[in-house]
């Protein structure tokens, strides 16, 4: 009986297997290997795989421009912004007022046409909401946006300020079609907050068409995209949880992209022929960071020589294998204006001195702590370890839940003393970038970064004009925040995309995200 | 009829009276457990780009600020209205999701413990009637080889085996390829909802897919399936009452045939905690096959805090085991009129 | 008392021998657990590298060479580890067990002999652990109580501890009901006397079997714990924890990072499982088999 059965049992695999290791037809369906379906759409509310799904759903009244890299290949210019759903726009002699007019006839999957409404619409929702959208209308410094004509919109802000138009790139505030929105509202929920959540509205090049929790979502191309078509009709995100198996699935062509590939893995993946991988440095950087509240990092001695007892080219070698890019700033080119600040190297004896110079002569106990965010931070935390070791800096690693990570670290909690940090952003604008990391008030300050002379450059930057007078401020700002040492910059980790082989038209944008539309396959 | 009616009824009366307090103890305990750790689920729901305010307001909102038994009366008044609370990802109910997932987790432990008892029983069976021979010997080591291995461990390196290297299983990304069509969904178990639609694409799609991890998850079974069966076995075997066929002459055949039924009773009452045990080990199998059952979404939610999933996990769980137990109990009792 | 010399006197080798002939498993299992914990002792002796010292520029290499049995992501020598991995695996097996016995042995003592509500509490605990899948127990309450080593160890025992006295408790229940029991009762022995002397040699005995199971079981729910990624911190080298590391680079043929430390914990946990069996075998006469 156990015969017989197990004899169909092989039966029943072999001819299964077959039927189901059929390559899929690359008829225009993109299949993506991802860690996990994504649990919500609404880009004001941040879930896990939201962002990377509203970047494909929902654009912005602006777009960045684009021009030939290093290699004759295409990339972004931060420098450069164009119209996108908007057709042009004019802007008042004192920066404060725009007014956009919009391109016409964008329409929606549902089919309603792109309004002034939509704009005024969305930042109603967002004031609601308090959230994301919120703070980026407050970073952009808008105050009012009202509708002057069907077609019309006029953006009123409080400050002129450069990151204005960068933040009208975004996906957030989601430009959503209102006029769908409004006919799920309910008077509990008169933005239709909860219909947003799992259900998409808007004018970009995909619209999502079903959503298996824990399984896949499909997304399909918006029928009445307003720009160029994009090749791929039909994307199916499929949820595989283990690392190990997507690389497993991109190398036997069962998936066209596989999402977070372990850094490891890359390496052979660009060995093999049937993959391809674009690796861009971005300007994201691995960091660890030290909050000044907490002894011993409260004397400025103390963080300098953490920063002079890092072994900054054993971590190049053991942890970015040789592929990351040393970061030498707080902020890294493509940004404008970044500048070689940083100017630590690994130097045991320097650390020592100053330890001692700060009153540590024996050295001092620290711990680190970290989490499971990204990728780099347990090696990182280990070679902090053996490397700070030698100039007396005890460290004993901690890894925490990432929720409570979260949780500590957020703006006025500011309770981890020392931890792991990756610096990024969605603008590549300077002053947004270092607004958001060390100013005070900044959403992405994980370490009570708040000195009153920073603070003070950065404002000023963000409202500075005068080309030359910027780049001077940025400059400065920059080699303030070096030598209060509150950072240690290690390595930029860049994206590393990984493709089937004749995946082309990639593009890395700020956001860091993938987008889908600019992918095709083939000739 | 009427009396094994009544006995019937008595019983199943006294078993969920037992029950309850069963699980509300282990809905307490679960409840007290995920909340006494360091982790703050306010903050993965506020977000990357969140202030303390944002983060105050979220907390009182989901009334976290609140004493944790007062907390723990909120959840049973809506548990008692059938509200298993949402998601903090997205907001999505529980119940749904539990229906939703659940028949994934059932579809590879029943696959799973099924096998497991067809090729465990005989195989102890066999050792039994042979003790301390090659084949005992043999029996008894793999068994216990079996139980030594950890299942994840073992699920890796069967995908690189049979999937990278051999390239016979199909890719482990889900249960159906994707160029099959899914069935309309009744039970939400694919294998019964191919069947009674005629889908035998998808049958064969989602049987092939199955194959690695219930052939994974059978091994793990079968080891405490072979060894308990020979033990049983063994005893029955010693038994006055089998001793005493066994002298009146009768045939071998007929004395296997004995103890079986006779081991019918201990045999089942063991495959309940069986599978109640195996349904918590499935989540690991899950993830490394991306099967998206019940344990994928616990084990995430419980390290995540996302507090209403796990409780929801543990209690389909503990509800099922004493589900399980009752079912078998009864079963046992119906076989055994002279208790 | 011993008995007077026999004529025919047995060589010292005789014993072991025959031992190994009546029960091969126990043999097998204490060769196997005592290798391991030797390899626990000695680490420092035989491990040629510091565990947790990190060759930055000698990532994931292959086996052979300067690394026996190849490198891990993080730079640390795979043999290294695999043999400092054994400590930790004693060293929670042990004061789990120990906290097993100290909390298990008692409680079933008391309920098995006395009885009453103590023996309800007893059994609707176990009631409880039967129904809630002890792993997700186990790891609710590792990330509750903190990452650490300690509280790992503690909540196996605890979680164990039932089990345990289960066992004792069913010893128990036999010997009170043996005769030799019942004469000590009738002549007169107080019930704590008759407890610790009549009664818990006995139980012991019966329960000494059970020990390596629970001991296996430790090493295996700490490794599954590990692997998920709870409870042991990094650098430590620990099996579970490597294995979790090693996962990842399988596909891509980096194979030995998880490989070996999936033989030493799949190995220990067989020897354990063998130890116990085997004694079993010896232990109760019933369970030998029956005869042809």
């Amino acid at each position: 009986m156990m015969k017989t059965f197990a004899k169909a049992m092989v039966l029943v695999l072999g001819l299964w297997a077959a039927l189901a290791t059929q390559v899929v037809a690359q008829e225009k369906t993109l299949v993506m290997a991802m860690s996990a379906t994504p649990k919500g759409f609404d880009p004001d509310i941040w879930v896990p795989g939201q962002i990377e799904a509203a970047v494909n759903l929902y654009e912005g009244l602006t777009r960045y421009g684009t021009r030939a890299g290093a290699n004759g290949k295409l990339e972004v210019d931060p420098s450069k912004i164009e119209p996108h759903l908007a057709d042009s726009w004019t802007v008042s002699p004192d920066g404060k007022t725009y007014l956009f007019k919009l391109k016409r006839n964008v329409r929606s999957p549902y089919g309603n046409e792109l309004t002034a409404q939509d704009i005024v619409w969305t930042y109603e929702k967002s004031a609601v909401q308090k959230r994301t959208g919120q703070f980026m209308r407050t970073a952009a410094r808008i105050d009012k946006v009202e509708a002057v004509s069907k077609y019309e919109v006029r953006y009123t802000l409080s400050d002129a300020n450069r990151i204005f138009l960068g933040a009208l790139t975004l996906h957030l505030p989601a430009i959503f079609d209102s006029v769908e929105a409004k006919k799920h509202a309910t008077p509990e929920d008169p933005y239709a907050t909860k219909w947003l959540a799992l259900n998409t509205a808007g004018f970009g090049p995909y619209h999502l068409q079903t959503l298996q929790g824990g399984q896949q979502a499909v997304f399909v191309v918006n029928p009445n995209y307003a720009f160029k078509k994009p090749y791929y009709t039909k994307m199916i995100w499929r949820e595989v949880p283990s690392p190990a198996t997507r690389v497993a699935l991109i190398r036997t062509g069962q998936v066209q992209y596989a999402e977070q590939i372990p850094f490891q893995q890359l390496t052979a993946l660009r060995a093999d022929n049937s993959v391809k991988v674009e690796s861009v440095p971005g300007f994201g950087g691995a960091t660890v960071r030290m909050n000044p509240r907490y002894p011993p990092f409260d004397k400025v001695k103390v963080r300098q020589a953490v920063a002079y007892a890092t072994d900054y080219a054993a971590i190049g070698e053991a942890v970015f294998l040789g592929q990351g890019t040393r970061s030498r700033s707080m902020l890294n080119s493509p940004i404008a204006g970044a500048v070689n600040a940083y100017k630590y190297e690994t130097d045991y004896n320097k650390a020592k001195q100053l330890l001692a110079e700060a009153g540590y002569p024996n050295g001092v106990d620290v711990t680190l702590e970290y989490s499971t965010n990204w990728w780099w931070e347990e090696p990182l935390v280990l070679q902090m370890q053996a490397s700070l070791a030698k100039a007396g800096i005890r460290v004993t690693p901690k890894r925490i839940p990432s929720t409570e990570m979260l949780a500590r670290r957020t703006i006025n909690v500011w309770t981890v003393p020392f931890l792991t940090h990756l610096t990024s952003s969605f603008v590549p604008d300077p002053s947004y970038n270092m607004f958001l990391t060390a100013h005070c008030r900044g959403s992405s300050n994980v370490n009570a970064n708040c000195d009153a002379a920073m603070d003070k450059l950065i404002d000023a930057s963000v409202v500075e004009r005068d080309q030359k007078r910027w780049l001077a401020l940025l400059e400065q700002a920059q080699n303030l925040q070096a030598d209060s040492a509150t950072f240690v910059e290690t390595f930029l980790p860049g994206t590393h995309e990984v493709f089937a082989a004749c995946m082309k038209g990639y593009v890395w944008k700020p956001h860091n995200r993938l987008v889908w539309k600019d992918l095709s396959c083939g000739s | 009829m009427g009396e094994t009616g009544a006995r019937i009824a008595k019983f199943l009366l006294m078993r969920v009276a037992v029950s309850v307090p069963v699980i509300l103890g282990i809905v307490f305990l679960t409840f007290m457990l995920i909340r006494l750790g360091g982790q703050d689920p306010v903050a993965m729901l506020a977000g990357p780009m969140a202030d303390e305010a944002m983060l105050s307001a979220l907390r009182a909102q989901l009334q976290l600020d609140q004493p944790m038994l007062l907390q723990f009366g909120h959840y049973m008044l809506r548990l008692a209205q059938g509200d298993l609370g949402v998601s903090w990802q997205g907001g999505i109910p529980v119940w749904g999701e539990i229906l939703h997932l659940f028949p994934a987790t059932l579809e590879l432990v029943l696959l799973s413990v099924g096998l497991a008892t067809l090729i465990g029983v005989p195989i102890g069976m066999r050792a039994a009637t042979h003790p301390n021979g090659w084949f005992d010997q043999l029996s008894r080591f793999g068994s216990l080889a079996g139980f030594s291995m950890p299942t994840y461990w073992m699920g890796l390196m069967a995908i690189l085996v049979f999937f990278y290297i051999l390239r016979w299983a199909p890719p482990p990304m889900g249960r159906l390829s994707i160029e099959v069509v899914a069935p309309t969904v009744v039970t939400g178990s694919i294998l019964v909802d191919c069947i009674l639609e005629g889908n035998w694409q998808a049958l064969g799609s989602a049987l092939a897919h199955l194959a690695l991890p219930v052939a994974c998850f059978t091994l793990l079974a079968a080891a405490p399936m072979i060894k308990q069966s020979r033990a049983i076995l063994i005893e029955i075997m010693n038994s006055d009452y089998v001793r005493y066929a066994r002298a009146n002459g009768f045939s071998k055949t007929t004395i296997r045939k004995m103890a079986l039924r006779n081991a019918a009773t201990p045999l089942l009452t063991f495959l309940g905690s069986e599978l109640t045990s195996l349904l918590a080990a499935a989540a690991l199998v899950e993830y490394i096959f991306s099967l998206s059952g019940l344990g994928q979404w616990g084990l995430n939610a419980i390290l995540l805090g996302d507090f209403a999933v796990v409780q929801g996990y543990v209690l389909t769980l503990a509800l099922f085991s004493v589900f399980i137990f009752m079912v078998i109990d009864l079963i046992v009792m119906l076989l055994e009129p002279r208790r | 008392m011993t008995p007077a010399a026999s004529p025919t006197a047995r060589h010292w080798l005789a014993y072991p021998l025959g031992l190994a002939r009546r029960s091969p498993t126990f043999v097998v299992g204490l060769v196997i657990v005592l290798f391991f914990l030797l390899l626990a002792v000695f680490a420092p002796l035989i491990a040629p590298f510091n565990p947790t010292q990190s060759f930055s520029y000698e990532v994931l290499q292959a086996p052979g060479g300067r690394f026996f049995l190849g490198s891990d992501g993080n730079g640390m020598d795979v043999f290294s580890r695999v043999i400092y991995g054994s400590r930790y695996a004693f060293g929670i097996a042990i004061p789990a067990g120990l906290i097993m016995i100290g909390i298990g042995m008692p409680l079933g003592l008391l309920a098995g002999y006395k009885g009453g509500w103590l023996d309800e509490v007893l059994l609707r605990t176990l009631d409880v652990l039967r129904a809630f899948p002890t792993i997700i127990l186990a790891l609710a309450v590792v990330a509750a109580t903190g990452q650490s080593l300690v509280s790992m160890v503690v909540v196996i025992g605890l979680l164990d501890s039932p089990i345990f006295a289960r066992v004792v408790r069913a010893e128990v229940l036999t010997l009170r009901s043996s005769t030799f029991v019942k004469a000590a009762i009738a002549v007169g022995n107080p019930a704590w006397r008759v407890m610790f002397v009549h009664i818990l040699p006995n139980a012991i005995l019966g329960a000494t079997a059970q020990l390596p199971m629970r001991m296996a079981w430790a090493v295996r729910i700490s490794a599954t714990l590990a692997f998920i990624g709870v409870g042991i911190q990094a650098p430590t080298p620990e099996w579970g924890a490597m294995i979790r590391q090693g996962a990842e680079y399988v596909i891509t043929g980096e194979w030995w990072a998880a490989l070996f430390p999936g033989l030493a914990l799949m190995t220990l946990v067989l020897g354990f499982n063998l130890l116990g069996d085997g004694l079993t075998d010896l232990l109760d006469p019933k369970r030998r088999g029956v005869g042809k």
